[in-house]
């Protein structure tokens, strides 16, 4: 191969591997389209009398789940709507702890989503009327971070305030409980 | 050439071990469990309870404190350190219930009174009968949803009877009457709104014909207040505010502050930047006192919202200090403010026990107060003239207190700041002693301390106002304070200001305390033990092992068979304890706000509960 | 005229505009006194530098020239251009002299400037704190009274003639607060302190601009001053103090229970409301600002409907989110803000 062929080959192959990292996620400014509602969630384990109905997680999951932006983003939220306030960075005080694998009322993002949009009894509020639903879902995704569940390169990787829990990109990976593990 | 290196190796390693200890400032460590005796036990002439708040004792408990004066002291005395150690189980109960227990059983004529963390239902207990069956329950109901604004697990702190009724407030801000024979409901007020981030925690105290009442929710954003309901009917009858403008606080022409710096016209608004006392805290969840010669109520008021002090430059008045109000009319009679501008959440909200105490060779009607800012005060309750405020722990979050002006001398060095961590704050947030009250012997003179010794890190934020939830602005972390020892029962001798005796513990002592005229001391631990103190010297006599850890106030009676009993409630949880009872993570340091690193090994040591010890000298 | 003459007087006559213009955002502003004395100094290099400059670039034609003639004698032979150029050796000298002694004059120039500016601003008397954020900028004025504070919002008041020192605290990442007309930059840093201190010698409108790169809409991140006669000031200033006023009419009443109980409370403060958010800007006098969005649009019924409705297609990223309000919401709730004046 003469050298400008060599050349070329090079350029076309660093080309391919740039814009082959383009479009890793989709960060948008707006949830599309607007004013959606917030999705039921049910868990897996519900009894469905008479017969199992097939569930398919909420199609907007994918537009948060593992989002670096939605993560990132719903940090800040989380601070902000004094999230941090009942539930701390994760091990919980007047809520109960996010960073464990133990959830009352579901662990998917469609399910945290669910919770943070309607409230739950026992004294979760209910956010449907405060945040939009591109916040909710943002707030979900970060959630499910504190827990381990998104992957390393999506999530946070500095904390904002004084934790000294292991930082969430060192954190080991661990299975969600999707379904309600946690004794009332 | 090796002699000469060899030399220098030896100094450098002996520079080195000189310059590592240096740097370590805990003195030695104490034998955990074990008392340090200072001096002797004081004879002669000291402190008395105030005579007309502290009435002869008839066997029962009626309201937590034992007395107006709240001395939690028992003039019963067949227990007595020979014998304590034979004490044995006389009967158990059960309340189904797993969040802390802070509230003391009351004892009426035969009839035993518990009133349980939510759903906050009360118990009557027949004691003449064996195995003491439970006579009626009365389940208040209060909103499930209330749950999610109380800061500091789902307490009740306890009831109080007075002429036939049981007096006790919810945790959804509901003040409730109940006839003590029938549990019927005889009135029911809500003076709380949970939507507001309220609740109420505390036990009410009724006296001069008023149920008297505070909220909670400083960390919550709330606008504190105390109330006092009429005894026969629940009606409001005035409330008194903690912030804003001098009508709402009821300041009037009878309010004389002893200091300057308390003095000044609508200071509840002045001391705030426009708008900030509006949910600027100063709630009313502790232990108010009751002088029936004078007919003042005296209460201390909770820490100024929210935790971040940036956000509330000023004095923050009335907040973290100590009112005296007429209890008929509300009327402010005299303030002291502890900590200014408080930077720590040291909410002054602590017991304040009514003693009368020899000065210049006359009786002085004072005020003894274990403050959570690290310093007993002992106060003219006419007045509130600061005649002594000593450390009973260790303490550098402050200076001192200058007697003259009566101000608290701040530790610059210890300024909390937005964007900055502070480290190695003592006392930490709780204090060198929380809600948990100390009690005070009248036959030796000494006050009882079950304390913290408790330091933290704080970083403070910018907290963002949202009714309904927490209003702080604030990680913290904390951690045992100097020895190691996360706890210490001391006995404090409070006209000479020293301790005389103190027991190191491992675990935050979030247990009151209580003295027999028998000569002992009890008191729990976090992880379950229930232990009898001699009085004078803090020998260790007798423990006892309890199903979960004991926050809740012991108590002792006289049983319709005429012997004295001992009680109390075992069940871990609190603001210490909410790692067990809430089922924290502990690998989140900053939760509970910051408690769960302090106790990180306690569900490793005890577990949560609800159950009722009732101990007596077998036959 | 001739072409040529004509020509040269275009860019005359821009630089004559130059100097008699407002200055609303220009490091030639000379509205302050820091900005002035930076402008002197400024001058002052100009030209010591210009001199030098073409000084540098007449003895480089020189000396281009002079190689170029043809056969003339090669100087540099050995032994020969010690003695042939006793010249050289003064025009060295002397050359060394008048630059050295330029330095020198910048040097007691650049002292001089800033001490006046520091002097200028030893003796403060009014102090505000300006807590950068992505991207607004939270301006709160400190009073020894602490109730009579204001906080407000991208936009700034000042008295002229009065020292002020401006306290710079930022809540995420570093801006820098940059108002050319008045003063230099000065950076706000997370988890620093820093401040800066400005004289303002005229009144005016000035406009301000964050000048260290902070995100997305680091570009929309302006900031107003206003300088005003000291008593027109005072009243500025007791005027923000007032809470927003009751709404009169049904739709700002029906505005006024949106932005309470909905989104908006959530991160704003009204003095005077329930609502007490401080993760937005106050909005207690926001109908009274020159622009919205710290900059991103002049205030005007128009563009405050078009924010309220999708703030995210006009400043996308902002922390603003696009509620997605009813129409007759959106009415409600503009009409209720153009009240809070």
């Amino acid at each position: 191969m003469s050298s400008r062929c060599r050349a070329s080959f090079a350029f076309i192959a660093v080309a391919a591997l740039v814009a082959g990292a383009c479009n890793r996620e989709e960060r948008h400014s707006r949830a599309k389209p607007i004013g959606e509602t917030v999705p039921a969630g049910e868990s897996p384990d519900t009894i469905w009398p008479g017969g199992t109905v097939p569930q398919t997680l909420d199609p907007r999951a994918k537009l948060y789940d593992n989002n670096a932006p939605a993560i990132s983003q719903g940090q800040q939220l989380f601070t902000q709507m004094n999230c941090v306030g009942c539930h701390s960075h994760g091990g919980g005080g007047m809520g109960p702890a996010l960073m464990d694998d133990e959830w009352r009322y579901g662990g998917r993002i469609d399910q945290i989503a669910t919770s943070i949009a309607e409230g739950r009894p026992n004294g979760m509020p209910s956010w449907r009327s405060k945040l939009t639903t591109d916040q909710i879902w943002q707030l979900a995704a970060y959630v499910r971070s504190l827990s381990g569940q998104p992957s390393k390169d999506a999530v946070s990787s500095r904390a904002e305030a004084m934790s000294n829990a292991t930082p969430q990109t060192l954190a080991p990976r661990e299975p969600a409980h999707t379904s309600d593990t946690a004794e009332q | 050439m090796q002699r000469v290196e060899y030399l220098f190796t030896a100094l450098g390693a002996s520079a080195a071990c000189a310059a590592l200890s240096a740097c370590n400032r805990s003195p030695p460590k104490q034998q955990l469990g074990s008392a340090t005796v200072y001096q002797a036990a004081p004879v002669g002439d000291h402190a008395v309870a105030a005579p007309a708040a502290s009435p002869a004792d008839d066997g029962n408990w009626v309201m937590p404190g034992k007395d107006y004066a709240a001395t939690r002291f028992s003039a019963l005395n067949q227990v007595t350190p020979a014998n304590v150690s034979k004490l044995a189980l006389s009967f158990t109960f059960s309340t189904a219930t797993t969040h802390g227990y802070e509230a003391p059983p009351l004892v009426v004529k035969g009839t035993m009174y518990l009133i349980t963390p939510f759903p906050n239902y009360l118990y009557a207990l027949d004691l003449t009968k064996p195995g003491a069956p439970t006579k009626w329950v009365f389940k208040p109901k209060p909103l499930a949803a209330s749950q999610g604004v109380a800061c500091c697990d789902t307490v009740n702190r306890g009831a109080a009877y007075d002429q036939g009724r049981i007096f006790f407030n919810t945790l959804d801000g509901q003040t409730i009457a109940v006839d003590a024979n029938s549990g019927q409901q005889v009135w029911r007020t809500q003076l709380g709104d949970i939507q507001k981030g309220e609740t109420i925690t505390m036990a009410p105290l009724v006296a001069g014909g008023k149920v008297l009442v505070g909220n909670s929710g400083g960390e919550m954003g709330v606008r504190g207040w105390i109330a006092a309901l009429d005894e026969g009917s629940g009606k409001l009858a005035w409330r008194a505010y903690n912030t804003g403008p001098d009508k709402d606080v009821l300041i009037g022409p009878r309010f004389k502050p002893f200091y300057k710096s308390d003095q000044g016209k609508d200071l509840g608004v002045k001391t705030w930047p426009p708008e900030a006392w509006k949910i600027g805290g100063g709630t009313v969840w502790g232990w108010p006192s009751f002088d029936p010669e004078t007919h003042l109520i005296y209460y201390g008021v909770g820490n100024p919202g929210p935790w971040n002090p940036d956000q509330r430059p000023g004095d923050n008045k009335w907040t973290t200090g100590v009112f005296a109000r007429d209890v008929s009319t509300g009327e402010a009679v005299w303030f002291y403010q502890t900590t200014p501008h408080d930077l720590f959440d040291h909410d002054d909200i602590n017991e304040i026990i009514l003693a009368d105490i020899p000065w210049k060779g006359q009786r002085r009607p004072v005020l003894f107060r274990p403050a959570r800012a690290g310093f007993f005060y002992v106060q003219d309750r006419r007045t509130g003239q600061v005649l002594s405020a000593a450390p009973y722990g260790y303490v550098n979050g402050y200076k001192g207190v200058d007697l003259k002006t009566g101000l608290i001398i701040p530790n610059h060095d210890k300024d909390t700041k937005v964007g900055r961590v502070v480290r190695d704050i003592c006392p930490a947030a709780p204090g060198l002693k929380d809600w948990n009250p100390s009690a005070f012997s009248p036959v030796t003179g000494l006050v009882y301390i079950p304390h913290n010794n408790l330091c933290m890190d704080f970083g403070a934020m910018q907290a963002n106002y949202i009714s309904g939830t927490p209003y702080v602005g604030a990680d913290v972390k904390m951690y045992a304070g100097p020895g190691g020892n996360r706890g210490a029962f001391t006995a404090w001798d409070p006209i000479r200001q020293r301790k005389v005796w103190e027991i190191p513990e491992d675990l935050p002592l979030w247990s009151p305390a209580l003295v027999t005229a028998g000569g002992v001391v009890f008191y729990g631990t976090m992880d379950g033990w229930f232990k009898a103190i001699d009085a004078r010297t803090g020998k260790q006599l007798w423990r006892f092992k309890a199903g979960s850890g004991i926050i809740g106030q012991p108590i002792s009676y006289r049983g319709p068979d005429g012997r004295q009993y001992i009680a109390f409630v075992a069940g871990v949880g609190g603001w210490a304890g909410a790692v067990v009872s809430a089922k924290m993570d502990t690998r989140d340091p900053t939760g509970a706000l910051g408690f769960a690193n302090a106790v990180k090994d306690l569900p490793m040591k005890t577990t949560a509960g609800g159950m009722l010890y009732v101990f007596t000298l077998p036959r | 005229m001739t072409v040529g003459g004509r020509a040269s007087v275009v860019p005359l006559a821009l630089a004559a505009s130059a100097c008699s213009y407002q200055h609303y955002q220009s490091t030639f502003g000379n509205a302050a006194t820091e900005a002035r004395q930076f402008n002197i100094l400024f001058v002052i290099f100009l030209v010591i530098c210009a001199i030098m400059y073409l000084a540098v670039i007449a003895f480089l034609v020189a000396s281009i020239a002079r190689r170029r003639r043809a056969g003339e004698a090669n100087t540099v032979e050995e032994g020969r251009h010690h003695e042939s150029n006793p010249l050289m050796r003064t025009a060295l000298i002397s050359w060394g002299a008048v630059v050295g002694s330029g330095l020198v004059a910048l040097a007691i120039a650049s002292f001089i400037a800033d001490r006046s500016m520091a002097s200028a601003a030893a003796n403060e008397k009014l102090s505000i704190t300006v807590t950068g954020n992505q991207w607004w900028w939270d301006v709160q004025y400190n009073a020894g009274d602490n109730s009579k504070m204001v906080r407000t919002a991208n936009e700034i008041h000042l008295p002229v003639g009065v020292p002020v020192r401006i306290y710079l605290k930022s809540n995420d990442v570093i801006h820098s607060f940059w108002v050319p007309s008045l003063a230099g930059k000065q950076d706000l840093i997370p988890g620093r302190d820093t401040d800066i201190t400005v004289v303002p010698r005229k009144v005016g409108i000035y406009r301000g601009q964050c000048a260290e790169f902070c995100g997305a809409e680091h570009a929309k991140m302006a900031l107003v001053v206003d300088v005003d006669s000291y008593r027109d000031f005072i009243k500025w200033w007791q005027h923000q103090l007032q809470p927003a006023p009751a709404p009169a009419t049904p739709l700002a009443k029906a505005g006024y229970a949106f932005v309470t109980s909905r989104n908006c409370s959530v991160c704003h403060a009204i003095a005077g409301t329930p609502a007490s958010g401080t993760v937005g800007p106050d909005l207690t006098h926001f109908a009274s600002r020159r622009t919205i969005a710290a900059g991103a649009m002049p205030m005007s019924e128009g563009n405050l409907y078009g924010w309220v409705e999708d703030p995210q297609s006009i400043k996308p990223g902002s922390k603003m989110p696009t509620i997605g309000l009813e129409p007759n919401e959106l009415h409600a709730v503009v009409a209720y803000l153009e009240t809070l004046k």
